[in-house]
């Protein structure tokens, strides 16, 4: 008997969250920076012990959790989860290093909860069983909603951490139904997923099933007419904390494991939809994007024409197209995380992020400057970086479905790519018309090194991708085989 | 098949557990009553609400959940009297001593004038509760629940100091006296049809009274008295006007907890309304949903209105109980067990709301939304405590709210459609919503210069919230044994109504 690795992992953080309130408080930070340091330790060694050639879900752990209902607790990772757990770990490490200054008040509190997120997204990724998911699912609102309402960044964060868990706890109505229904429609209730994928649901069952999926998902994606909670949380919520939001992907994450798979046939059927809301979600995003002024908006705008990229070329339901949906969300997850954690810093030394407040910054903050448009680059798919082999994948898989979509994200995507420069130009270039600005210091250490770490995956990806590539690609095939294709 | 059976006492246990059980509280009353305002009357009132838990906890394990029969049961014909439990109402029986003691901690916590009385007063009521769930016979059911309406009455009364509260004393008097009324009634109506059939002979017991069923007209009035009659204990909409106005000016928190943390009047529906009038709740199942579904929407849009936190809650209370309610009559295995451990876990859940309510009154003296802010900086123990049992209510995964809101939805889906269903678990975002608005205002605002120095967090404080939200946390996240324990019950509460 082999040690439960992804027991260990997701519990780990939790431990760390009971263990905190005996430090004292001046030591809490070095305590969680070693916990979430095990963590990501832990993750990578996971990923090292992953097989891509073997079977498809491995280190599964089973045991008995509610039994008059069938409800197990099943962990268990496959190629398409595998790799979001050293990027999670990567990034709750990084959030930590962007807020390490930043929290003042009842820190210990502050640090348990940001460690109870982690072990609840760790569990999203991990989690075989769709009653277990959905518990870790809805356990990461509670979390967030003191994160943000208490340690918000505007007197606007209360009500907007409020509208974003009601968001989220309606769109966990719709998810949670489509289980309930997947789970009654076997002879005894299944919860188990490896069991659902494997009998599939009646046809006419499988359109509604699908459409609950998307409503739920959808909402935590964004999906477009689904996504106005992000805008103003991306100005309410601190940076470090916009980063989880944004730089996690589960939304796409539960499109790809639960909603495709569960209802092949009627996924199949509304390819038009998954794609045409991708499409609206990528010009949408763009244009969108053209009209900010403040840094951390234009990203959130980004963020949702990137995912709608996603989403178009996973609507191909190809193994392509799913492979190339998981390496776009992952290097996103590095990348954008990145930047918006680089925002952070910058608000913390000038106070604000909007351009009409900077100005100039790359003068006296070079080395954030720089990290910055890295980041920006790899979020706008720029060859070299991390996001372009996921990007290529994901437009050609599109191209061949839906070849005018496909068109119309191209156009999109260059629309964002601009909007990016420009914001980025009237933020870090020009002269200096600002006091914060002149007098801001650039990166400390700690942050230069976080920065570096992501800096390194960004460029090691989009250099040398194979090797990440290779660990996805069995289980797209996997998944677009279970699709029929 | 659809008959009843019991098990005798002597099979099953050494003791007569229930009789116990039933005694217990009134002795202990008895004691504290008699030991007056010394500090030994408050030490043994705690003792007492203890050792009738434990008793609760023997009771459980005597029984055996697998078996659909009455067990533990007891019978002394001249008195008619007869009792026996099963899952589910020992299920009611473990909240009612559990909310108690909490009760017990809470009061001296609170500092409260003359505590003695108020624990007499307080185990007398729990003796009323008591009886109502292990009793087996609808005149003593009445009788057991008149006692614990004098006891909320008495306290009420006693503690009583403003204009405002005698008034929300003769409104809770008015209602109550109203809907007791209505039950007596549908008892007498039961009775009488027994007499009617067998030669004069008059009963209340339920075993007789399923033998001989009243028919057409006569169960359709039988069903109408006793379900109303419930429905204005339970609260229900729209027969809730006496619950907002206590909880306002009501003692805080041991009144309220009284009244609607032990869901006697669901327990009520699913031991005696839905086997003895079958017919009639089949037929107006509908419009009892419908009301309900109703109703979930209508009070959270008033709970929205609020600017008081006492009032909020009891508006709280009111919309979920439409959710028990629409559980008990989906008539669906699932939907019964759903609604059985919703009902456990909201008074759990609002008992320890009230409880938080009363800690931030003694601090602040007030509950008036607009004047309370900052309280997480100084409480935040509390503050988290009193969202988690928010959540609780709202059904978030990790409290037994979840699993029951899950078994109940999927019976609403079995019986009512997917639409509706979602329609109804909107209805309880609805709760969410004007539950985190609350605690914003309350808790999480920045704090008014000048605003009052608020004290930190007490032992007894943390202690009374430890406890509740210990219990629901691992009834939360080990809910096999209390699915196991309710769900033969429910499958037998339902069997009547399969087709």
């Amino acid at each position: 008997m082999s040690l439960p690795l992804l027991s260990l992992l997701i519990f780990l953080p939790l431990a760390g969250a009971a263990l905190l309130w005996l430090l004292p408080a001046r030591f809490c930070r070095h305590g969680v920076a070693l916990c979430m340091g095990l963590v990501l330790l832990l993750a990578t060694f996971v990923l090292w012990r992953f097989e891509p050639s073997g079977v498809r879900f491995q280190m599964v752990e089973q045991a008995a959790w509610i039994a008059s209902l069938n409800v197990h607790y099943r962990l268990g990772v496959d190629g398409l989860s595998v790799l979001f757990l050293p990027a999670t770990a990567l990034l709750f490490l990084g959030s930590l290093a962007a807020s390490w200054n930043g929290i003042e008040a009842a820190r210990r509190l502050h640090y348990s909860l940001l460690l109870l997120l982690q072990a609840a997204t760790l569990g999203i990724f991990c989690a075989l069983d769709t009653a277990l998911f959905f518990v870790f699912w809805e356990l990461t609102l509670l979390p967030l909603y003191f994160l943000l309402g208490r340690w918000g960044a505007n007197s606007g964060a209360g009500p907007a951490a409020a509208r974003y868990f009601l968001i989220m706890l309606a769109g966990g109505i719709p998810v949670l139904l489509a289980f309930v229904l997947l789970a009654t429609a076997q002879p005894q209730p299944v919860f188990d997923l490896t069991l659902l994928l494997e009998q599939p649901l009646p046809r006419s069952a499988q359109t509604a099933v699908f459409l609950l999926f998307l409503v739920g998902f959808g909402l935590k994606v964004p999906l477009v007419p689904l996504h106005t909670w992000l805008p103003q949380l991306a100005l309410a919520a601190p940076g470090s904390l916009t980063a989880l939001l944004v730089g996690l992907k589960v939304g796409a994450f539960g499109l790809v494991r639960f909603a495709v798979p569960l209802a092949p046939q009627a996924a199949q059927d509304m390819h038009w939809l998954l794609a045409g809301l991708g499409t609206l979600a990528i010009l949408y995003g763009a244009v969108g994007m053209l009209a900010q002024s403040n840094l951390r908006v234009g990203l959130a705008y980004a963020s949702i024409c990137h995912v709608g990229l996603a989403v178009l070329g996973l609507a191909s339901y190809t193994a392509q197209g799913a492979q190339g949906a998981i390496s776009l969300l992952l290097s996103f997850s590095v990348a954008t995380g990145g930047a918006f954690l680089l925002l952070e810093c910058l608000r913390q030394r000038t106070g604000s992020t909007d351009i009409h407040a900077l100005g100039g910054a790359a003068k006296t903050m070079p080395l954030l400057a720089s990290g910055f448009l890295i980041c920006g680059l790899a979020g706008v798919g720029m060859p070299g970086t991390s996001s372009f082999p996921g990007e290529f994948m994901l437009i050609i898989a599109a191209l061949h479905s839906h070849t005018g979509a496909g068109m119309a994200a191209l156009f999109g995507l260059s629309i964002a790519a601009g909007g990016f420069l420009a914001l980025y130009r009237k933020a870090f270039f020009g002269p200096v018309l600002h006091q914060e600005v002149a007098q801001a210091s650039d990166l400390r250490r700690r942050e230069w090194l976080v920065l570096l770490a992501l800096i390194a995956m960004i460029a090691a990806i989009g250099i040398y991708p194979g090797p990440w590539i290779e660990i996805v690609r069995p289980a797209a095939e996997a998944w677009a085989a279970g699709l029929g294709r | 098949m659809h008959g009843l059976n019991e098990i005798y006492w002597q099979v099953q246990a050494s003791l007569p557990w229930l009789l116990l059980l039933q005694l217990l509280p009134v002795g202990g009353a008895l004691v504290v009553y008699v030991l007056g305002e010394r500090k030994a009357a408050v030490l043994a009132g705690k003792v007492f609400a203890l050792l009738e838990l434990a008793l609760g906890i023997v009771a459980v394990s005597c029984l055996k959940p697998l078996d659909p029969a009455l067990q533990l049961a007891e019978r002394f014909a001249p008195l008619a009297y007869h009792v026996g439990a099963d899952g589910i109402s020992l299920t009611f029986v473990l909240v009612a001593a559990l909310l108690t003691f909490l009760m017990t901690l809470y009061g001296m916590s609170r500092g409260m004038i003359s505590p003695g009385r108020l624990f007499a007063v307080l185990l007398l009521a729990e003796a009323g509760l008591v009886g109502m769930l292990l009793t087996l016979n609808v005149a003593w059911f009445a009788a057991f629940s008149a006692l614990e309406l004098w006891a909320v009455a008495y306290l009420l009364r006693r503690w009583a100091s403003s204009r405002a509260e005698t008034q929300a004393l003769a409104r809770f008097v008015q209602y109550q006296g109203f809907g007791w009324a209505l039950f007596a009634a549908g008892c007498i109506v039961l009775g009488w049809g027994h007499a009617e059939a067998n030669g004069g002979r008059w009963s209340f017991d339920l075993f007789d009274l399923m033998a001989a069923m009243p028919s057409g007209k006569f169960q359709t009035a039988a069903f109408y008295l006793l379900f109303y009659g419930l429905a204005v204990r339970t609260p229900l909409f729209p027969l809730h006007g006496w619950l907002p106005n206590m909880a306002q000016h009501g003692l805080i928190a041991v009144a309220p907890a009284l009244m609607v943390g032990v869901k006697v009047g669901i327990y009520g529906m699913i031991r005696f309304v839905l086997p003895l009038t079958p017919a009639a709740v089949e037929y107006w199942q509908p419009y009892v949903v419908g009301f309900a579904g109703a109703g979930v929407f209508f009070t959270a849009a008033l709970a929205f209105q609020q600017t008081n936190l006492r009032r909020l809650l009891a508006f709280a209370v009111v919309s979920h109980t439409s959710l028990l309610v629409i559980g008990v009559f989906s008539l669906h295995a699932a939907g019964i067990q759903g609604a059985v451990l919703l009902a456990a876990n909201f008074g759990l859940a609002a008992t320890g709301m009230w409880f938080i309510v009363g800690f931030v009154f003694r601090r602040t003296g007030t509950t008036e939304l607009h004047e309370l802010s900052g309280l997480f900086e100084r409480i935040p123990f509390l503050a988290i405590a009193f969202l988690s049992f928010g959540l609780a209510i709202v059904g978030m995964p990790g409290t037994p709210g979840f699993d029951a809101a899950h078994l109940v939805l999927e019976a609403a889906i079995d019986k009512f459609g997917a639409l509706s269903t979602v329609a109804t678990a909107l209805g309880n975002v609805a709760a969410a919503g004007f539950l985190l608005w609350a605690f914003q205002r309350a808790f999480l605002s920045q704090a008014r210069a000048g605003g009052h120095d608020v004290d930190r967090t007490l032992p007894m404080e943390y202690l009374v919230c430890g406890i509740a939200l210990a219990a629901m946390l691992a009834i939360g996240f080990f809910t096999e044994p209390w699915l196991y324990l309710t769900e033969t019950a429910s499958q037998a509460a339902a069997a009547r109504f399969e087709p």
